[in-house]
């Protein structure tokens, strides 16, 4: 594929992002909301792969989107996506254009000051060896603490 | 470095900082936690994506800390919606409104 197709890809991908998010949160369905949470996730993958990191975009959509946003659609079925819900129009609008703006600068800033290099071949082997090799401490802890998260979510939810 | 790289780094973090504007709305916006944490969700959906963009330095290392985020996210959302289980059980509703005019 050339390189302009690419891009119009990656716009287009981008475009349908931000429409995603827009419905998540304005979509009154609150189920309909964390179904499209589901399609967010893929979108993202899509656009992960553009960036030519194709191992965290499977990973993404395997364990993120399988696993954490199916959770959550079926907890939301559960509990019911209708109830009405009060909201406060004014102050999402400020926080939203006072973070959109200033994530905005220091992304832009950040990108002219670092250049971006596209990832030119990193393999499953290479990611393997990095975890295993450099992480393997932070991986032993993130394994005890899922653990433990498994057991406390299962202990939360019949408690109450 | 070919000029498609640049102009698809681009607009991933021009999409990212409005997912993440989009995320702070929808966390101010509405009282429920639902609606909260699903717009949680969008702004790591963001934040990964910048986090991936501005990777330059380490690719492969970038990598597996890309895998360690996701993972400890999944973690994250779990508790969380257990939480919210658990207070729909008590309060039969699922809005943060309440919790404020308790003092909590």
């Amino acid at each position: 594929m050339t390189g302009g197709a690419l891009t119009i890809l990656a716009a287009i991908t981008g475009a349908f992002m931000l429409f995603i998010s827009i419905l998540i949160v304005k979509s009154k369905d609150l189920v309909y909301a964390s179904s499209s949470l589901a399609i967010l996730g893929i979108l993202n993958a899509i656009m992960i792969a553009f960036l030519g990191y194709y191992l965290v975009a499977a990973f993404l959509v395997v364990v993120y989107v399988g696993a954490a946003v199916m959770f959550i659609i079926i907890t939301v079925s559960m509990l019911g996506g209708k109830a009405k819900e009060p909201v406060d129009e004014s102050k999402g609008y400020f926080t939203a254009g006072a973070v959109g703006a200033s994530l905005f600068l220091l992304v832009t800033a950040m990108a002219a000051y670092l250049g971006y290099a596209r990832p030119s071949n990193i393999s499953v082997t290479d990611v393997s060896a990095s975890i295993l090799e450099s992480h393997s401490l932070v991986i032993g802890i993130i394994l005890l603490a899922l653990a433990a998260t498994l057991i406390e979510a299962i202990a939360i939810a019949r408690r109450g | 470095m070919a000029l498609v790289d640049v102009t698809i780094a681009g607009i991933a973090l021009i999409t990212s900082a409005f997912m993440a504007a989009i995320a702070a709305y929808g966390m101010t916006y509405s009282k429920s936690f639902i609606r909260q944490l699903l717009s949680i969700e969008i702004l790591f959906n963001a934040v990964l994506l910048a986090i991936i963009v501005l990777s330059a330095l380490s690719p492969a290392s970038l990598a597996a800390f890309s895998i360690i985020l996701i993972s400890v996210v999944a973690g994250e959302v779990i508790v969380i919606v257990a939480v919210i289980a658990a207070y729909y059980r008590v309060a039969k509703a699922l809005d943060s409104s309440a919790l404020e005019e308790e003092g909590v």
